[in-house]
């Protein structure tokens, strides 16, 4: 399958199953469809040079079709999906846990009006992890590891600055573990910032590979949907915080993150107002919520979306091209290093490889799913005792998913998030269309950016 | 070639070959919490 797309002036021949990216001309960009479907049909590389290349004299013509017959037979153009049955094997292999998303607090400071925990906690009772749980967590996440070696636990809440005394003993219960164990554990800390202290950021700077630091963007978007319980906003003081923690970190391990919604669909503005504050680590992400919602993102503000992701990546390859370059999450692309096939068509890993416990130790496929009774596997102590439902999610892959099937995004989502799927389609196997529109403008502008890299580089070689 | 440039890229076919150790990250463990994303994970095998 080829995937051809504009962007920014370049015609891009994305061939999907082998990964391979192509910038092509006018003539090539009108070819490979003709091409790919003569192909399909079976005919001979002599047939489509005869059909495609034009009258004698049609040299160009000739040269174009020549090439393209050549990336064909070099596995790089029209190539195939060939991976289900080995996909299929992959994911019969003993489900092992690798990263965990400890639920240290069900409780937070802020009411943000789009928390998929009900204002941190998750429709049910307020809570915090003990100590004792947090461990018990730990222990099990190790015992059902495997071979596996990467550890991740993400400190997540509601708010975990609310138990940050336990957040420090399980970051030290870990440091002994991995010694006993040969582990690695990658921490992360997921925090709204208003608790954020010098202390707490040295021990943070200290044992914490990630950190995650909640704001909006622009103080009018952020202080609507980010209020504290008395409706106060809590962007005040914000920046500056965020801005000691980047700097202390060297602008690398940490991500500024928000949350864009129907009341900012100009959302590059808030991309590039935490630019313009000095960040070079962003994410900005559309929210999740159900359609009766004032905040939802609707079918109509779509188009405006999509252009907001062009606007984006226009304004990034100027920034770049300034030498004020900065990363935006959804446009990050590995292209010569990203992970393998099996890896990206496997699925988020949900309910088998990555797990959610809240904190009274029950274990849910994920943090989207926490608080929902019929999506509970187990507990810490006595392990997961829902296997069929862990078996559900543990086969969703994109091959399971019929939506998944001709789409190209397929190797670059793997299939999408499950809990999206789950809310929009009633199953984890159905598709988020929003979300997957959105998803595959993404990916275009992320290779888009990659092909302007990669001509400015040859431009510069070049004077 | 005259009418098509590539880009570097990792072979996925290769990649079906040796992969599938499993250590890379968890997509949902990085900055996004509500979207996934993996095409931007690094290979840890190809970090090394």
């Amino acid at each position: 399958m080829v995937h051809l797309f504009e962007n920014h002036g370049y015609k891009i021949a994305l061939d999907v199953d082998s990964g391979s990216v192509h910038i092509v001309d006018d003539l090539v960009y009108e070819l490979i469809p003709q091409i790919e479907k003569a192909v399909e049909a079976g005919k001979s590389d002599a047939q489509i040079a005869a059909e495609f290349g034009g009258g004698l004299m049609d040299m160009e013509r000739k040269e174009a079709v020549a090439e393209i017959l050549e990336l064909k037979n070099n596995g790089v153009l029209f190539s195939k999906d060939e991976y289900e049955a080995q996909v299929a094997a992959f994911t019969k292999r003993e489900a092992v846990v690798k990263a965990m998303c400890l639920h240290i607090a069900h409780a937070c400071n802020l009411g943000c009006k789009y928390c998929f925990a009900g204002e941190g906690e998750y429709y049910g009772p307020c809570g915090l992890m003990s100590e004792e749980v947090g461990k018990q967590a730990l222990d099990y996440l190790v015992a059902h590891s495997g071979t596996r070696r990467n550890l991740e636990v993400d400190f997540f809440g509601g708010e975990p600055l609310l138990n940050w005394d336990v957040v420090k003993a399980l970051v030290r219960y870990g440091r002994e573990l991995e010694k006993k164990h040969d582990k690695n554990f990658r921490f992360t800390l997921t925090t709204n910032g208003t608790l954020l202290t010098d202390d707490i950021l040295e021990f943070a700077n200290q044992e914490m590979s990630n950190l995650v630091l909640s704001i909006d963007g622009r103080p009018e978007v952020h202080d609507r949907m980010r209020p504290y319980h008395n409706g106060k906003g809590s962007h005040e003081g914000l920046v500056e915080k965020y801005k000691k923690a980047a700097d202390s970190r060297n602008q690398t391990n940490y991500y500024v993150r928000g949350t864009y919604t129907h009341f900012n669909t100009d959302f590059s503005e808030d991309v590039l107002y935490l630019a313009d504050q000095g960040f070079e680590q962003i994410s900005v992400e559309p929210v999740v919520a159900p359609p009766t919602e004032a905040y939802a993102l609707t079918e109509e503000d779509l188009p405006v979306l999509l252009e907001q992701y062009d606007k984006l990546a226009d304004e990034m390859l100027k920034r770049r091209r300034a030498g004020k370059p900065f990363n935006f999450f959804h446009f990050m692309i590995d292209l010569e290093g990203g992970p393998c096939v099996y890896k990206r068509l496997s699925g988020c890993g949900a309910g088998c490889e990555y797990v959610s416990v809240t904190p009274w130790g029950d274990i849910y496929p994920c943090h989207q799913f926490v608080g929902q009774p019929e999506f509970l596997l187990g507990n810490v102590k006595d392990g997961i005792k829902n296997t069929e439902l862990r078996d559900e999610f543990h086969n969703c892959n994109v091959y399971s998913k019929p939506a998944c099937k001709n789409c190209f995004a397929k190797y670059y989502c793997s299939g999408g998030c499950m809990a999206n799927s789950q809310h929009f389609s009633g199953n984890i196997y159905g598709a988020y269309e929003i979300g997957c529109e959105l998803q595959r403008k993404r990916i275009e502008c992320a290779i888009m950016l990659k092909v302007a890299e990669s001509m400015d580089a040859q431009e510069e070689e070049e004077n | 070639m005259k009418h098509i440039k590539s880009l570097n890229t990792r072979d996925l076919k290769k990649s079906a070959k040796k992969g599938g150790c499993g250590e890379c990250q968890t997509s949902c463990q990085s900055a996004c919490k509500t979207s996934c994303t993996v095409g931007n994970q690094s290979c840890e095998q190809l970090k090394k």
